[in-house]
């Protein structure tokens, strides 16, 4: 490893000198004889590889290259040496100084900049720790809840079903089933934050029809919530845009479920599709109480203080789950009131090249 | 009245007792294994008409059953897998499983993957190749004698690809068709691997023969597998046999 490192450095300025002593040639040939313009040419292409190398140790070599090809060729007597020439020995002191100035100068340079790539590192690191660690919080809050309703509902039916009219048994299962029903949620939303954790922040997106990803989880929420009623519309045309399908999926039906749970209102739910020329934008709308002001300003923390009190059914792990995920598709999820109630929008960004299937 | 015979392979119990009670419901014979070795051994000595497998087993991977079984017979095996695992998926179906059912999953689904396992099956041995009867289901009826798709006695223009494409998933409706299977049958066995060109194709078809392409009523996505053509109607009002 560190060889190939020392080998690709010597490559290197082995490289840049001879591109710097054909342009030398060059210019001598052209018939300037001033040894000035050779100088600079020599001197830049010194910047050069001590920028491009490692350590001081190449940069003196060239600097004695340099000094030597430039006694040797370019000053007088023309192609001989002559070490005796008054200055010279200033010309190669002046010639080591820059060296060793510009290395010091890069060599400090790439620390910084190692040490500032590090820090951001930590920083996005503790970030995500961050987010973790309120997730998973917020989650065994929320398991808890309907675990405790489930183990209560099964315990009282086996210990007393037989005193328990057909009605009550209904109702009690029916209940059992219902927490069951949103435990599995729970289960699929930890299920995709692990699978952003995986890939560090990062998802494997790949081209997805939008409509397919929309009727999917249309499909998925109707099996949970029946009574559910959800308006799309959409544009006419075809569009694909790249994202982790069961990640988006995860966020609509989280929005569409929100909606469907919190807005207080049987209306239909809106679900638009629009398109930019550079993002495909989705909002779900409901027809209902809309989002208290004080509520939408933390809506998205994961935090569970702001969920109303009289449901189990937190949002507030889901929509920070939400806005984890758009933000690695490096799309925006935001809410906001509109006169009749609340949205909740969000944009994902189409690929750079076009496609011209069909 | 003859009964169907569905091997269980699963290993938790809970799940076992939970179809062992839906399936005996619907008057069908039911037989468990927990491990491979015993489901291999089930197959053999019982010969189900059914086959439901569970990917995760203790002792061999549900991909070596698969393989083994299809060695000698063709009793339709429907896998039953974490919704997640796309590619498992995709190898079972490839492997040579008939169907899968993602955990969890409702007895309404359960049931009808097994019907539309049964009749498929039935299909290989007892009907005639050459006569294949029309698929219809709510408006939707497609006569394949005559290469026509009527939509609410409308005829819908389909170009020959999407028309070969709707064909395909009609003649196998209710099971899941992986994209590499619809390509090849599309377009041949040499056809480029990538389904970009058949999700188009899709989406045209969907445009003309749903209502709402959002919401689909006759064909249904299997997010990262393939297609599923809703049951044929005739096919669920005659119930299973």
């Amino acid at each position: 490893m560190k060889k190939k490192v020392i080998f690709k450095n010597l490559i290197f300025t082995t490289l840049t000198f001879i591109i710097a002593t054909i342009f030398a040639l060059i210019d001598y040939i052209l018939g300037d004889k001033h040894s000035a313009n050779i100088t600079l040419i020599y001197i830049l292409a010194l910047i050069v590889i001590v920028h491009n190398t490692s350590g001081y140790l190449y940069g003196i070599l060239a600097a004695l290259y340099f000094v030597i090809v430039i006694n040797y060729c370019f000053t007088y007597p023309y192609f001989e040496f002559n070490f005796t020439m008054v200055g010279y020995p200033l010309t190669f002191f002046i010639m080591l100084l820059i060296t060793l100035f510009i290395s010091t100068m890069v060599m400090t340079l790439k620390k910084h900049q190692i040490l500032n790539a590090q820090q951001a590192h930590q920083l996005e690191e503790r970030e995500k720790e961050q987010i973790h660690a309120n997730l998973l919080r917020a989650v065994s809050h929320d398991l808890r809840t309907p675990l405790t309703s489930i183990i209560g509902s099964s315990s009282t039916y086996l210990e007393d079903y037989s005193n328990m009219c057909e009605e009550d048994r209904l109702e009690i299962i029916s209940s059992i089933n219902e927490d069951a029903q949103w435990l599995l949620n729970m289960v699929e939303n930890l299920l995709t934050v692990s699978k952003i954790r995986k890939d560090s922040q990062e998802v494997t997106k790949t081209l997805e029809v939008v409509e397919e990803v929309v009727s999917e989880s249309i499909i998925r929420i109707q099996k949970r919530l029946p009574d559910i009623k959800i308006h799309v519309s959409m544009p006419d045309n075809f569009l694909m845009v790249p994202m982790d399908f069961t990640l988006i999926e995860q966020v609509l039906i989280n929005l569409l479920e929100n909606a469907y749970v919190h807005s207080s209102s049987s209306n239909p739910i809106h679900l638009t599709i629009t398109e930019t020329t550079d993002f495909v934008m989705f909002s779900v709308r409901d027809y209902g109480i809309g989002i208290s002001s004080e509520k939408l300003e933390h809506i998205f923390d994961g935090d569970s203080k702001f969920e109303a009190s009289n449901t189990h059914k937190g949002i507030g792990i889901g929509l920070s789950i939400c806005r984890t995920i758009i933000y690695a598709h490096k799309g925006n999820l935001n809410a906001k009131n509109h006169a009749d109630g609340a949205e909740f929008y969000f944009s994902l960004p189409k690929e750079k090249e076009s496609f011209d299937y069909v | 009245m003859f009964k169907f015979t569905i091997l269980i392979i699963e290993d938790e119990k809970n799940i076992q007792t939970f179809i062992e009670k839906i399936l005996k419901k619907q008057n069908y014979k039911v037989l468990f294994a927990s491990t491979g070795e015993e489901g291999l051994n089930l197959i053999r000595s019982q010969c189900p008409d059914v086959i439901l497998l569970d990917l995760g087993l203790p002792d061999m991977s549900g991909n070596k059953i698969i393989n083994e079984v299809r060695t000698w017979t063709s009793t339709p095996i429907i896998v039953i897998s974490a919704r997640t695992s796309e590619r498992e998926k995709v190898r079972a179906l490839d492997q040579g499983a008939d169907d899968y059912i993602t955990k969890p999953f409702g007895t309404g689904e359960l049931l009808a993957r097994i019907r539309t396992s049964i009749r498929h099956s039935n299909k290989l041995t007892t009907l005639d190749s050459l006569y294949i009867r029309p698929y219809h289901f709510a408006g939707l009826h497609i006569d394949f004698d005559k290469r026509e798709v009527l939509l609410n006695d409308k005829v819908i223009h389909l170009t020959p690809i999407e028309y070969k494409i709707v064909s395909y998933l009609a003649k196998n409706s209710g099971k899941v068709m992986t994209y590499s299977s619809v390509i090849s049958n599309v377009w041949g066995p040499y056809a480029d691997d990538d389904n970009k060109i058949l999700r188009v194709n899709m989406a045209n078809i969907r445009r003309k023969i749903e209502i709402n392409p959002a919401q689909p009523k006759y064909i249904f996505t299997e997010v990262g597998v393939g297609y599923r053509m809703q049951d044929d109607s005739m096919d669920c009002e005659n119930g299973i046999g």
